[in-house]
């Protein structure tokens, strides 16, 4: 894109997959499709892409379901704002693109270096309008929206002055700017949130299915008896809690579970996703996610085990989901039998409960049927532990200031030196984990999971 | 669900010369059509119709059991046809699914979402309507 910076201009096109939302197009890049030599006229200083790369785009959209887009480079220092020349290019090919791909997006981005780091701008040609770009995440880049958030950026408020010092400005101003979803809202999920609101992140997207129980009060952070009494969601006990450490964090609730449509939906509008629960399909989904929509993400989870008495492991796992990572199946963290189990409709559960009972009363091995999974031990300290790691990586990603040094991590409180494990897994060559990333909701057919059609989601926020 | 994929398998089947029709009114379901039997040794049809109920969560979560018309004669003969798993009504056509659970302990491979689905169930099926008795 910068190859004849920093004078120059150069173009590229792209494919992008896309989601449209209630309230927003999600788009996606799947892949670049760079051109050939002398597709573009190296002669003249700005971008003019000659017909046989158009064409060629254009015909190949008939191979594919994405989107077709055009990333143009402005000259260092200028900023990306489209002139009309741009305007022109863009209008003609928001008509021609849809003759081969109709009912897609068209998509137009604008990249430019200026002072203070990369800026992008947008545009993007859909059912008939044109919808300007307000947000944009590159994984591990800073890379700012233009000119959105650079007129929105604040400096630091007072609260927020030694993550500030440490971090810099521009780290607060990005995490002010920024969405974290929040997949379980328990012992680790909560904590995750606290850490969150009080690191100054503008927006967070918190997603579980349960009710508060008394049993939970020992690891909820926020959580009261009244609560555990009412059977709150604890979602709404994680909402409340933010609103009393920061009023300014907007909160948007879902008592459901991934991968309801609904749920997904306000998912991949977030910059990072942070998985708490001990549900597999919740892992699935979050990886599923993160490969097609691009969102990263972190899994964390605990368990606590004993013997005789003793307690003698205290685990910690960390589990990071980058749209290239190996998912939860290659890494081989999920139990078919347990995630047929959790994705069940009550009514099959009961009757399988029932068929397995009475096969143990005839003698046989009722397995077939249904099995009795063992709850995790769990404690308060250790998934706070937990959920405060996981947030901190979160932080590091979208402030672009650190990565999760592991693929999945593994530590013992219990162990010399804590026994710290990284295991480094590779993908399966023929899973669908390697295909359609970037595609978002294009790459369906290759999605690990689906949403059961029992589930219902209520949005409270 | 995903229809998507579901789509993607059957059309697979289709190429093969099977056909089967996903009925998502309701229970989600899967239908395939004039599946060859080993009936004849039994005097019975060569060819039954079979309901297989999309798992919720698919393909996440294994394909299991399988349904034949209330009333059958195949459901005496076929490996958990006496053990009901449940009574389905599909446009105006009612089913009873038996007791068969390839992927999960019942003589086929462990669920594997990247090489099974609808379309492998095919196999599976035929192997269940010929060893009967």
């Amino acid at each position: 894109m910068c190859r004849r910076y920093p004078d120059y201009e150069w173009a590229t096109f792209a494919h992008f997959g896309w989601r449209h939302t209630p309230s927003e197009l999600v788009l996606t890049l799947a892949r670049l499709a760079p051109s050939r030599p002398g597709e573009l006229d190296d002669d003249v200083g700005h971008v003019a892409i000659r017909e046989p790369y158009t064409l060629r785009v254009a015909l190949d959209a008939e191979q594919h379901p994405l989107a077709i887009g055009v990333i143009h480079s402005h000259p260092r220092h200028c900023p990306p704002a489209p002139s009309t020349t741009d305007d022109d290019m863009d209008g003609y090919y928001s008509k021609y693109f849809a003759g081969f791909a109709p009912d897609r997006p068209y998509v137009s981005l604008i990249l430019s270096e200026l002072d203070d780091g990369t800026a992008l701008s947008g545009r993007v040609w859909w059912r008939g309008v044109w919808n300007h770009l307000t947000h944009v995440a590159v994984e591990r880049s800073r890379v700012n929206a233009w000119p959105g958030d650079r007129l929105k950026a604040p400096g630091a408020e007072e609260r927020h002055q030694r993550l500030a010092a440490a971090f810099g400005d521009e780290a607060t101003s990005r995490l002010r700017r920024s969405t974290v979803a929040v997949i379980g809202a328990g012992g680790t999920g909560s904590a995750a949130i606290e850490t969150l609101v009080r690191a100054g992140v503008g927006r967070l997207v918190i997603v579980d299915p349960d009710h508060l129980e008394r049993s939970n009060l020992e690891r909820v952070h926020g959580s009261t008896p009244a609560d555990a009494a009412q059977k709150t969601p604890k979602t709404a006990i994680a909402k409340r809690h933010v609103a009393t450490i920061d009023p300014a964090c907007h909160v948007d609730s879902f008592v459901g579970a991934l991968p309801h449509p609904a749920v997904v939906d306000a998912v991949v509008t977030a910059d990072v996703m942070i998985g708490c629960t001990d549900q597999q399909h919740s892992r699935l989904a979050l990886s599923d996610i993160a490969r097609r929509y691009l969102v990263p993400a972190i899994d964390c989870g605990v368990v606590l085990e004993g013997k005789n008495g003793s307690v003698t492991a205290q685990v910690i796992q960390c589990v990071r989901f980058l749209p290239d990572d190996p998912c939860p199946l290659c890494r081989q963290m999920i139990v078919p039998e347990q995630l047929a189990q959790e994705l069940m409709d009550p009514a099959d559960r009961a009757q399988r409960q029932a068929a397995a009972a009475d096969a143990v009363r005839r003698g046989y091995e009722g397995a077939a049927y249904w099995r009795d999974l063992p709850q995790l031990n769990t404690v308060g300290y250790l998934t706070t532990m937990a959920g405060a790691m996981a947030a901190g990586y979160a932080i590091g990603w979208i402030t672009g200031r650190f990565t999760p040094p592991f693929s999945r991590l593994q530590m013992n409180l219990l162990a010399p030196f804590f026994d710290v494990t990284n295991l480094e897994q590779s993908a399966e060559e023929d899973c669908a984990c390697r295909r359609a990333r970037g595609w978002a909701d294009q790459g369906a057919v290759d999605a690990l999971i689906s949403a059961p059609s029992h589930w219902q989601t209520v949005r409270q926020s | 669900m995903s229809h998507e994929r579901i789509s993607r398998e059957l059309g697979l089947l289709r190429e093969g010369g099977q056909i089967a029709e996903y009925h998502a009114d309701g229970r989600p379901v899967v239908v395939y059509c004039d599946v060859p039997t080993g009936g004849t040794r039994f005097g019975l049809p060569e060819v039954t119709d079979v309901l297989v109920p999309v798992p919720p969560g698919y393909p996440a979560a294994l394909i299991d059991l399988a349904g034949l018309p209330v009333g059958s004669p195949f459901l005496p003969l076929v490996k958990g046809g006496g053990n009901n798993q449940g009574v389905l009504t599909v446009n105006g056509r009612t089913w009873q699914l038996a007791s068969y659970h390839p992927h999960n302990g019942g003589g086929g491979a462990p669920w594997n979402q990247n090489r099974h689905g609808f379309h492998t169930y095919l196999d599976h099926l035929i192997a269940w309507l010929n060893r009967l008795g």
